[in-house]
């Protein structure tokens, strides 16, 4: 320490109190989406309110019913020439289709892409806080966030509101160092990392189509055939899906956006033999 | 039990006062009199349980039991039933009688129409709330010689209300010289379900069957040029060439496709394969395709995909059995064998039970090949990698 004497040497942790002001211990640019300046991490929630209690009397017949939508059929698989990533396009809230082309996948950077199902309010604001992460990592390390590291951000993000009532079920699609990756995280801190994943209310029908197509050295054009089928079967079985099925390739030079057809021209396409 | 309705016979036990013969004499049941539910017990003699013997019952039933302490043991009394109770015993304890555990009702049927018949598949594995009750269960029941139902829900309200009906279409077939419809079996059996209607009662079933034709067998009187049923043992025919026996009474020589595909699937005369869902909430639905159960939503998407008009049966045994895999690899409550049917106008035919674990181990093996071929195919790229 004689040595850290003589030459000026400050520690890192004197500097940093020289440059925040005194008090603030988390510097402005971590991660801290926690803002309006409060010590604790939080949302500004006023005291008292129990989130999800209060979701839970909403879901009962004791008077007002707000129902949460989760309506969606999403769907990814790897294989050997990359990640390919379906969705569908319906936005419902109840019974009355909001919208029948909304995006439901977000182009976190050219290398990443992160799939919404769930609360589109929940989705779309926390996958575009994951893509500022990844961002600012992508600035701070010179190196781009492996896939791996950016699924656990924001499962880390869903643990901290866990029971709050969030709603959200993702799938991050990416190509890093150590080739394609495929995690899903869900809003209850969930991340599980395979091959294969469906989300949404019509998951169980897309399953059974790619649970049955699915091959490990599938050709490009057979994979894509595959999601197209996955969503497009799903949507006609399950009223909350529908709309396009948007179709993104993950390859090792980035992602390309493959096709966005309409599913009922697709299921006249391929019942051609029902019909 | 058909035999002593037919001829007539009274059964010395039964009151003769309130003309209880189970089915009355003019029309073939009589379910909707008087008090919903005192008819369909009396009807079938269901003995409501004695108290006493009861009373160290570790399962607390909630047993309808008050109304019975006077009467005499089960085994002898068999003028009891319903008939001599003073008043509906269910009516009086209101709340229906709670289960003494949890049933769940897990299970993948599936039952789908095409150019050879109907083909109804399922698996076998009965559940009881998360354990595997029995790996080597019958979900589909043939009810008679042409038709099966596939059944889901409560595995001893299918079993029952499967066997009621058999009775019921084999006293039909013997009043009437032939059989019922299978748009009448479904009919029969949604009405007697109805009384049943809100309390835990679980049926959800799908009639298969193949109409048309007298009873004793002789099923084709146009000569009998068409009673091989549209490919059933030849599969090696074409598919365009397909007959389509449903067809036959019509048109003497049919074979074509395109054009012809939405007639092909009507019925001509009321002949051919026909299919209807039953629920015991009330639902009576025709269709081409059905899958009911815990797994259905797998299955679904798999025969939506596949399924058409003019499959053989070899294609359409295949779907049936994939469809049905892909539930069970999905669906914790369905699993362990595939049993499928075959209806055609000869009859019901039965596939021997298929293990799937022979499946998931070919399926396996061939994921593995194609897995050893990308690796090969990798080392080659290196190696000339290297070389280069």
């Amino acid at each position: 320490m004689a040595l850290l004497d003589v030459s000026g040497f400050s520690r890192y942790s004197e500097l940093r109190g020289q440059i925040l002001p005194a008090g603030r211990t988390h510097p402005v640019d971590r991660t801290n989406h926690y803002s309006f300046g409060t010590k604790t991490p939080e949302f500004a929630l006023p005291l008292g309110v129990d989130p999800s209690a209060f979701l839970k009397s909403c879901n009962q017949e004791a008077g007002v019913s707000i129902d949460l939508n989760h309506g969606t059929t999403t769907l990814a698989f790897k294989f050997q020439h990359g990640v390919i990533v379906a969705v569908d396009s319906r936005a419902s809230a109840g019974r009355y289709l909001a919208s029948n082309d909304v995006n439901k996948v977000i182009e976190i950077n050219p290398y990443l892409l992160g799939t919404m199902s769930g609360s589109a309010a929940d989705c779309q604001y926390w996958e575009r806080l994951l893509a500022k992460e990844c961002r600012l990592y992508r600035l701070r390390n010179k190196n781009r966030i492996s896939v791996a590291a950016a699924s656990k951000l924001l499962s880390n993000m869903m643990l901290g509101y866990r029971g709050m009532g969030l709603s959200m079920g993702s799938m991050i699609c990416g190509w890093d160092k150590e080739g394609p990756g495929l995690y899903y995280v869900d809003d209850n801190g969930t991340r599980l990392s395979a091959s294969m994943f469906s989300t949404g209310c019509g998951n169980m029908y897309a399953y059974g189509i790619i649970d049955s197509g699915y091959r490990e050295d599938m050709t490009v054009e057979e994979a894509y055939e595959l999601g197209r089928r996955g969503i497009t079967h799903a949507t006609h079985r399950d009223a909350y899906s529908g709309g396009v099925v948007n179709m993104y390739h993950m390859r090792e030079d980035g992602w390309i956006k493959v096709c966005k057809e309409d599913v009922s021209e697709l299921i006249h396409r391929y019942r051609k033999g029902m019909f | 039990m058909a035999l002593q309705d037919i001829c007539d016979f009274q059964d010395i036990f039964l009151d003769r006062g309130t003309s209880s013969l189970p089915f009355g004499k003019k029309t073939g049941f009589n379910y909707m009199r008087g008090l919903p539910f005192s008819n369909s017990t009396s009807l079938f003699n269901f003995y409501i349980p004695v108290a006493e013997y009861l009373d160290k019952s570790p399962l607390e039933f909630g047993q309808i039991s008050p109304i019975q302490s006077a009467s005499t043991p089960l085994s002898q009394d068999v003028t009891l039933p319903s008939l001599s109770l003073p008043e509906n015993p269910l009516l009086s304890s209101p709340q229906p009688v709670s289960l003494p555990f949890p049933i769940s009702h897990g299970t993948t049927t599936l039952a789908f129409i095409f150019q050879g018949g109907v083909l109804a598949a399922a698996d076998t594995r009965s559940s009881c709330a998360g354990y595997v009750e029995g790996p080597a269960a019958q979900k589909i029941l043939p009810i008679h010689s042409h038709m099966v139902s596939t059944t889901s829900g409560t595995s001893a309200d299918c079993a029952l209300w499967k066997r009621i009906l058999s009775r019921e279409l084999r006293l039909y077939q013997l009043r009437h010289g032939r059989r019922l419809s299978t748009s009448g079996a479904a009919k029969l059996l949604s009405h007697m379900l109805h009384p049943f209607k809100g309390t835990e009662l679980c049926v959800a079933a799908i009639m298969c069957g193949w109409d048309g034709g007298e009873v004793h067998g002789h099923l084709d009187d146009t000569g009998g040029t068409k009673t091989d049923p549209g490919g059933c043992t030849e599969t090696t025919k074409e598919i365009d060439k397909s007959v389509d026996p449903s067809l036959e009474k019509t048109q003497s020589s049919f074979s074509s496709v395109g054009g012809q595909q939405p007639l092909a699937r009507e019925k001509r005369n009321g002949s051919g394969p026909c299919m209807f869902y039953v629920c015991s909430d009330g639902t009576r639905l025709q269709g081409n395709l059905f899958s009911v159960g815990s797994g259905s939503p797998y299955a679904i998407s798999v025969l939506d995909q596949g399924v058409k008009w003019e499959l053989t049966l070899d294609e359409a045994t295949s779907i049936a059995r994939e469809a049905v895999y892909r539930a069970t690899h999905r669906d914790a409550y369905s699993g362990n064998h595939v049993d499928i049917y075959h209806i055609s106008s000869k009859g019901w035919i039965r596939r021997s039970r298929e293990d799937l674990k022979e499946e998931y181990y070919r399926e396996k093996e061939r994921r593995e090949r194609g897995m050893r071929q990308i690796v090969t195919l990798s080392e080659e790229n290196m190696k000339q990698t290297k070389m280069a």
